[in-house]
C-alpha cells in the first residue's frame, strides 16, 4: 500500500469511528446516567431508582415519549424543524376514540385514525404543497383543534365509562395502555419498538429515506434533482400525525379521559429528544435510533429529577436550558466544519 | 504573514505562506479557484482564531482573531459578495457603527453631509445617500461598498474581485479610485481572475496554487503567460482543440415548446453525438427553457420527445429516469447539497434507479461514484467528506459527476463551468465531449463565448425568448457570437 492508501483507509476509519460515536454517543450518556442514578442511590440521595418497579416507569415513560419522537423526527429530518400540533393532535385524536367507543372498539380506534390522519393531511398540503413556515403553521393548527375539541365537548372532558355501557369495549380501550406480554412488555412499549425499527428501515434503507435526506440538507437543490419535495415534506407531516394518534390512544387510555390538555409538553420533549439524539434542527441528519436514545436519556433524566424532589416547574427550565445547550453545540460544530448555516 | 497556515477539518488551505505587502503599493494575488487566496485573506481579515504561524501589521506581531480585531490594525475588507443590508439608505450602511448624533438621535444633516463626502471619493456624488440600497442598481452597490471600507481609513484594503459586477467604465474608475488611495500610502491587495486587470494596476504579483505559494514577482518582469503556467503547473498550448465526432440519430426533439412571458415557439432537434451551444445574454429565456424541457416548470405549450417518447407529461424524476438530465446553473443552491457527502451527492439523482425491491442501498453504486471520483479527477478522493468543504472547481466537477452518474442520453448543461478554474475548466470540457463522443447529445447553455465555441458544433442564438439564429460550427468565434446576441429579431 502506498503512503497515500494508507492515509485513506485511516481517515475512512476515523471516519467509520465517529460516525459509530455519533449514533451510540447517546447511549453512552444513557448508561452514565444509570451509573449516576445508582451512585444517587448508594449514597442515599435517592430512593428505590434501580427497583424494578422504577425501571418499569421509567421504560413506560420512554415508550409514549418515543412513539411520539419517532414521527416527529421525519419532520425535523425534512428540514422543518417540529410539528407544534403534536400536543393537541394527541388530545384531539383521544378525545374522538373515546366518544367513539360507545360504536364499539374498532370504530373509535379507526376514527382517531382518520381525525389524526386527516390533521396531517392538512399539515401536509400546506407545508408542503403551499409552503407555509412549519412552526408558525402547526402552531395555528394546534388552536384550530384546541378549538374544535372545546367547541365541540364544550370544554367537557368524558370518560370511557360513562360514554358507553359496553363494558368489553373499556376494558379493550383501557388495555391499550395497561396490556402487558408476560405481564412484563407493556403495548406501548411493543408499539414502540416498531416504530422505531420501522422508522430506522425507512429512513435509512428506502429511497424515501434517501430522498427525504436530499429535501432536508438542500430543498431546492432535491427539486432540480427530481425529487418531488412537496410529497416529501407532505409524507413527513402525515408519518408524524400517525405516531402522534397512536400515542393519543395509549395516553388517554391511560389516564382514562377524554380531555383537551392529554397531550402537553410532548412538543417540546420529542423535539428536545431528537436534538439531543443526534438530529440537528438544520434536517438531513441523525437516525431514529438515535432519537431513541435521546428519548431514553429524557426518561432517566426526568426519572431522577423526580426521585431528587426537583419540582415540576424546575425540572422544565432544567429541560429547556438543555436544549438550549445542544442547539448551541450543534451549530458550534457546523461552524467548525465551515458551514454556518445551522 | 510569515508561515501562515489553515487547515479544515477535510482539507489543508493554506499551507506556510508567506506574504507581504507594502504600504504604497497594489499586490495581486491570483490563482486558481482553491488555491486558498480567499482562505489567506479571510485570515487577514480575522475570520478564523485557530490559524498557525504569524502575522505582523506595521512590523509588530498581532493575533488577528476576530473581525473587529482585525478592524481595530486597520485592516479592510471588500468582499465578491456585497455585506450591504438592502432596505437600509445609503448613508446608514455607509457610516453603520458611527452614526453622527445629536443627543439621543441621529444627527441626519451631518450623516447626508458625511455620506456624501465618502460617496464622492468613489464618484457615485450625484447619488442621493437616503435611497434605499435595493433602489439602486449592482455596481452602484458595489461601489457604494468600496466606500464605506475606504471610509474605515484602513491601513490594509484587501479587495476580492471587486470588478465582477461592474461594467467597464465603472472598472476605469475603480482603478482611478485604486491608484488614488495607493498614492495616500494605503497598502492594497488585489484578488482576481483578470489577468489584464493585474498587469493594468498592480505593482507586485503572488501567485498561489495547491494552498502554497508559488512566487512573488514584480509585474514588470513577469509575462502573462508566464503568470498562467505557474498557477495551473502546466502550459496551457494543449488547451483549445476540438475533436470531431460522427452525429446519429434525433434524441431531444422540441417542438412548438413556449412558456408565456419567458419564451415562445421553440423548435430545437438535438442529435447523438451532438453538442449544441445555447448563446443569449441573461434574461433571453435560456435557463427557463432548461427547466420546462427537464420538467421543473410547466410548458404552456408545445411538446417534448424524448429518443423518440413524449414526455411532456411526465415528473422531472420520470424524465430523468428516462435518461434526461440537467446540471443547473446555480451549484450552491440548486446544485448539490453541501451538507452531505459527496457519495450522496453523486448518487442523489439516481436514487429511484439504485432501488432494489424497497430497498435502497447506496453502496451498490459507490463504485460508480468512486470512478466518477478518478475521472474527473475531484479533490479530495475519500467520498465520506462534505461536499461543502471542497473548493468552487471541485464542486462543480461534483455535480457534474452527478449527471454523469445517471448516464444521460440528453444531458443540459446550464453554466458548466462557472467561476472555476482553468484546470477544472478543462476536466469538464472535456467530460463533455466525452459524453458526446458516446452518443449522448448534450446542450450546453453558456455565457463564456470561448467555451460556446470550443465545445459547441452548432449554436442557438437565443433572444428575448426566441431563437434567433442557429450558427454552424464554420461560423463560430467570439465576435460573431456576441455579435449575434445583440442582434434584433429578424435582422
Amino acid at each position: 500500500m502506498s503512503e497515500k492508501q494508507v492515509n485513506d483507509v485511516r481517515a475512512l476509519r476515523t471516519s467509520r469511528f465517529s460516525s459509530i460515536l455519533n449514533n451510540f454517543g447517546i447511549y453512552a450518556i444513557a448508561v452514565l446516567f444509570i451509573i449516576f442514578g445508582a451512585l444517587l442511590q448508594s449514597v442515599g440521595a435517592i430512593n428505590n431508582f434501580l427497583n424494578p418497579k422504577n425501571l418499569l416507569n421509567i421504560v413506560d415513560a420512554v415508550a409514549l415519549l418515543g412513539i411520539v419522537a419517532a414521527g416527529m423526527a421525519f419532520v425535523t429530518y425534512s428540514g422543518h424543524y417540529a410539528d407544534l400540533s403534536v400536543p393537541t393532535t394527541i388530545a384531539l385524536t383521544g378525545i374522538v376514540s373515546v366518544e367513539l367507543l360507545k360504536y364499539g372498539f374498532i370504530p373509535a380506534i379507526l376514527g382517531a385514525l382518520v381525525v389524526g390522519l386527516g390533521v396531517g393531511v392538512v399539515n401536509a398540503v400546506v407545508i408542503g404543497k403551499f409552503k407555509a413556515n412549519p412552526i408558525i403553521w402547526t402552531l395555528s393548527m394546534s388552536y384550530v383543534s384546541l378549538g374544535i375539541i372545546r367547541f365541540v365537548w364544550v370544554n367537557k372532558q368524558i370518560y370511557p365509562d360513562m360514554i358507553t355501557d359496553d363494558a368489553f369495549a373499556v376494558m379493550l380501550f383501557d388495555n391499550i395502555y395497561r396490556f402487558r406480554l408476560f405481564g412484563v412488555i407493556s403495548l406501548p412499549l411493543i408499539l414502540m419498538i416498531l416504530l422505531v425499527v420501522a422508522g430506522q428501515f425507512l429512513l435509512k434503507k428506502t429511497p424515501f429515506g434517501a430522498q427525504l435526506k436530499l429535501t432536508g440538507s438542500a430543498r431546492r437543490t432535491a427539486k432540480f434533482t427530481g425529487v418531488n419535495v412537496e410529497m416529501m415534506v407532505g409524507m413527513a407531516f402525515v408519518i408524524c400525525a400517525f405516531t402522534a394518534t397512536i400515542a393519543g390512544l395509549a395516553i388517554t387510555s391511560l389516564s382514562r379521559v377524554g380531555a383537551w390538555y392529554n397531550g402537553e409538553g410532548y412538543d417540546f420533549r420529542a423535539v428536545t429528544a431528537i436534538v439531543i439524539g443526534g438530529m440537528t434542527l438544520a434536517g438531513g441528519r441523525g437516525s431514529i435510533v438515535g432519537v431513541l436514545g435521546g428519548t431514553i436519556v429524557i426518561g432517566l433524566m426526568n426519572n431522577i429529577m423526580t426521585l431528587l424532589g426537583i419540582g415540576t416547574f424546575s425540572q422544565d427550565i432544567i429541560r429547556g436550558a438543555i436544549f438550549i445547550l445542544v442547539v448551541a453545540i450543534n451549530a458550534k460544530n457546523l461552524r467548525s466544519m465551515g458551514r454556518d448555516d445551522a | 504573514m510569515v508561515g501562515v497556515g489553515k487547515r479544515y477539518p477535510a482539507t489543508i488551505a493554506v499551507d506556510n505562506v508567506d506574504f507581504e505587502v507594502y504600504a504604497g503599493e497594489v499586490h495581486a494575488l491570483v490563482g486558481e479557484n482553491g488555491a486558498g487566496k480567499s482562505t489567506l485573506m479571510k485570515m487577514l481579515a480575522g475570520s478564523f482564531n485557530d490559524y498557525t504561524g504569524a502575522i505582523f501589521v506595521n512590523d509588530r506581531e498581532v493575533r488577528l482573531s476576530s473581525p473587529s480585531v482585525a478592524k481595530s490594525y486597520g485592516i479592510g475588507m471588500i468582499y465578491q459578495e456585497l455585506s450591504l443590508a438592502q432596505p437600509i439608505s445609503i448613508a446608514e450602511n455607509l457610516l453603520a457603527g458611527r452614526l453622527p448624533r445629536k443627543g439621543l438621535f441621529i444627527d441626519r444633516d451631518k450623516m447626508v453631509k458625511q455620506a456624501k463626502r465618502l460617496l464622492k471619493t468613489v464618484g457615485l456624488d450625484t447619488l442621493d445617500p437616503l435611497l434605499p440600497i435595493e433602489d439602486i442598481s449592482q455596481h452602484e452597490a458595489q461601489l457604494v461598498e468600496i466606500a464605506k471600507v475606504v471610509g474605515t481609513n484602513p491601513c490594509i484594503l484587501v479587495m476580492d474581485e471587486p470588478t465582477s459586477a461592474l461594467s467597464k467604465e465603472e472598472v476605469e474608475r475603480l482603478f482611478e479610485i485604486i491608484g488614488r488611495l495607493r498614492n495616500t500610502g494605503m497598502a492594497i491587495v488585489y484578488i482576481s481572475h483578470h489577468l489584464p486587470e493585474i498587469f493594468r494596476i498592480a505593482d507586485r504579483v503572488t501567485v498561489m496554487r495547491d494552498a502554497k505559494k508559488v512566487a512573488t514577482r514584480n509585474i514588470k518582469d513577469i509575462s502573462r503567460e508566464e503568470i498562467v503556467q505557474m498557477m495551473v503547473g502546466k502550459s496551457i498550448k494543449e488547451f483549445f482543440q476540438k475533436e470531431a465526432h460522427p452525429i446519429g440519430k434525433p434524441l431531444l426533439e422540441v417542438k412548438n415548446l413556449s412558456r408565456w412571458g419567458f419564451f415562445h415557439h421553440i423548435d430545437m432537434t438535438v442529435h447523438a453525438g451532438e453538442i449544441v451551444g445555447i448563446c443569449g445574454l441573461s434574461g433571453a429565456g435560456r435557463s427557463e427553457l432548461a427547466q420546462v424541457i427537464c420538467g421543473v416548470e410547466k410548458a404552456d405549450e408545445g411538446s417534448i420527445v424524448l429518443d423518440g417518447e413524449n414526455i411532456g407529461g411526465l415528473s422531472m424524476a420520470k424524465r430523468v429516469m428516462k435518461g434526461l438530465g440537467y446540471l443547473t446553473e446555480d451549484r450552491k443552491l440548486e446544485g448539490l447539497a453541501l451538507r452531505l457527502a459527496m457519495d450522496d451527492n453523486i448518487l442523489s439523482a439516481m436514487i429511484p434507479q439504485l432501488r432494489h425491491g424497497m430497498i435502497y442501498n447506496n453502496r451498490y453504486g459507490r463504485n460508480m461514484a468512486k470512478k466518477l471520483v478518478k475521472d474527473l479527477s475531484i479533490y479530495p478522493t475519500d467520498l465520506s467528506r462534505t461536499a461543502g468543504n471542497l473548493s468552487g472547481g471541485n464542486q462543480q466537477k461534483l455535480l457534474l459527476a452527478k449527471w454523469m452518474a445517471t448516464n444521460p442520453k440528453v444531458l443540459i448543461l446550464d453554466e458548466p463551468s462557472r467561476g472555476v478554474d482553468v484546470g477544472a475548466k478543462m476536466t469538464i470540457h472535456d467530460t463533455i465531449e466525452r459524453l458526446a463522443k458516446e452518443g449522448s447529445a448534450v446542450i450546453v447553455i453558456s455565457s463564456d463565448l470561448p467555451e460556446l465555441v470550443r465545445l459547441s458544433d452548432r449554436v442557438l442564438i437565443m433572444r428575448k425568448g426566441h431563437f434567433t439564429r442557429n450558427m454552424e460550427q464554420n461560423e463560430l468565434s467570439e465576435e460573431s457570437l456576441l455579435l449575434a446576441a445583440n442582434t434584433e429579431v429578424g435582422a
